[in-house]
């Protein structure tokens, strides 16, 4: 690794880090999951710029293990401060959905409509199919790479906001399922 | 003399067991008592054990299931993914002896509940899922809260108390909020590779698009109409850079200057949706995002249209 693609990483990663900042906080989140957020948004956002740069993954794979990091590191997160893993992992996502593409799809469908030529139909065909597909793909690497740790670790992810460690018997259900009963 | 503990108004020195609500005066039940020895921690005043004698009583179908759809209503409207919402309220139900099923869509939420020992208690429900705004701090508490109740099995008034205090909790202030995305925004900007008089105009463009959405959803008005107008001034304002060619890229800045507004939360929670099985509110929620991300297109042509250029 030379100088310049630390800093180029570092760079990345900060302006990621301030993108998610800002855009998690229209959603409210608990003080203390933000800065969580902007962390693990560096870290995802600069590993999928260095693995499409620097490895021959495309946008909607190298999404994919950026999403697969954010939602492993989130499970950690979520372990230390007690919340829902999806609070900072969610919002640390945001800047990699792919907004421009969703929305030149629709651009390019508008375009199509008043476009005279064959030719500029076909390009323009080609552009919905580029743009509409990237962003449908890239969001699917998004969420199941952001959620496959939380199948992978199932019981645990449900339990982030538990404050009790539960204890033995005493705690155990009182009522069972009475099928008997019925 | 000491202060009660629950109205801090004086209370005269009481026989020892009466902070524990065996007082002569008042007489409480077990689950009271247990009750006030969880949340108090000193004696209390005759006027605040009659309030706890009549509030915290045997909970009955209807006002957990009353409860329950609140929970589950204000869940939804924070922009939770459905699994969650069923099972936190599961897990409530649960603690008091209850199991429920629900169905959930976009606009309703319908919860059937059930006793475990006598299914001749039950009762079906229908509430309409108000229109909030996304509160993910809500989504954390209220998470914590069904795992208090399954552990500490609270009850029911001591839920409702929890509940109103955290659906009542101030939000981040809005004017942080407004700055936060401008820099966000810019910060996007410099991602797809603008420059820095590109990282400026989106600051502003972001800056001015925000205030007017947060206006205007304080007026009430029709959230597309909100949507196609931020996104109109937004993309009008950064195209200041394309006209005047200040630095070298000013597309860049016109192409992000609407990327605040698109729907990230609701896209995620579609597809987990999608992806957990809840097929149709999944594509709800799809549907609502995409209308929201076609209001965009439509604000940013018009911008296009008037200066009179299809590249971005």
């Amino acid at each position: 690794m030379t100088r310049e693609l630390i800093y180029t990483l570092l760079g990345d990663a900060f302006f990621a880090a301030v993108a998610a900042l800002g855009f998690a906080v229209i959603s409210n989140p608990p003080k203390r999951a933000i800065l969580i957020s902007a962390l693990l948004a560096a870290v995802g956002h600069a590993l999928r710029f260095y693995l499409m740069t620097h490895t021959s993954l495309n946008l909607p794979t190298a999404s994919f293990f950026a999403a697969f990091t954010i939602g492993m590191f989130s499970m950690l997160a979520a372990k230390l401060i007690h919340c829902p893993a999806e609070i900072f992992s969610f919002p640390s996502l945001l800047p990699m959905i792919p907004g421009m593409y969703a929305y030149k799809t629709i651009l390019s469908l508008l375009r199509f409509m008043e476009a005279k030529t064959p030719q500029l139909q076909q390009q323009l065909v080609v552009d919905i199919f580029q743009n509409g597909l990237t962003s449908l793909f890239v969001m699917f690497a998004l969420v199941i790479g952001v959620s496959l740790p939380l199948f992978l670790f199932h019981k645990q992810s449900f339990m982030m906001t538990r404050l009790l460690k539960p204890v033995g018997k005493v705690r155990q259900r009182k009522w069972g399922r009475h099928k008997d009963a019925r | 003399m000491e202060n009660c503990a629950r109205c801090r108004r004086p209370v005269a020195a009481q026989p020892e067991g009466q902070a524990r609500g065996e007082g002569a005066s008042v007489l409480l039940n077990r689950e009271q008592r247990a009750y006030v020895q969880r949340v108090y921690d000193g004696p209390l005043c005759e006027a605040c054990l009659q309030e706890i004698q009549k509030a915290v009583q045997p909970v009955t179908v209807r006002d957990l299931s009353n409860f329950l759809l609140d929970y589950a209503t204000t869940l939804m409207g924070a922009g939770v993914h459905t699994s969650r919402v069923v099972r936190n309220v599961n897990r409530i139900a649960g603690s008091f002896g209850y199991e429920t099923e629900m169905t959930i869509f976009q606009r309703h939420i319908t919860l059937h509940i059930l006793q475990n020992q006598d299914d001749s208690v039950r009762r079906t429900s229908l509430r309409a899922i108000p229109a909030a705004a996304f509160n993910f701090e809500i989504i954390s508490n209220l998470s914590t809260l069904s795992w208090q109740a399954h552990d500490n099995r609270l009850t029911l008034y001591e839920l409702r108390e929890q509940f109103n205090a955290i659906v009542t909790r101030p939000r981040i202030s809005r004017w942080w909020v407004l700055g936060l995305v401008s820099l966000a925004n810019a910060a996007f900007c410099r991602l797809f590779g603008g420059d820095f008089w590109a990282m400026g105009l989106v600051c502003v463009a972001t800056f001015v698009g925000f205030l007017i959405r947060q206006e205007m959803s304080l007026r009430r008005i029709n959230h597309l109409a909100v949507f196609i107008v931020s996104a109109f001034v937004a993309s009008m304002i950064a195209s200041l850079g394309v006209w005047a060619s200040l630095g070298d890229t000013p597309q860049t800045a016109l192409g992000t200057s609407v990327l605040f507004l698109i729907p990230g939360v609701p896209l995620i929670n579609s597809i987990i949706d999608l992806l957990e099985g809840y097929v149709l509110i999944g594509i709800s929620r799809a549907v609502n995002a995409l209308t929201l991300i076609i209001c965009i297109s439509l604000g940013l042509s018009a911008t296009l249209l008037i200066l009179g250029t299809y590249a971005l």
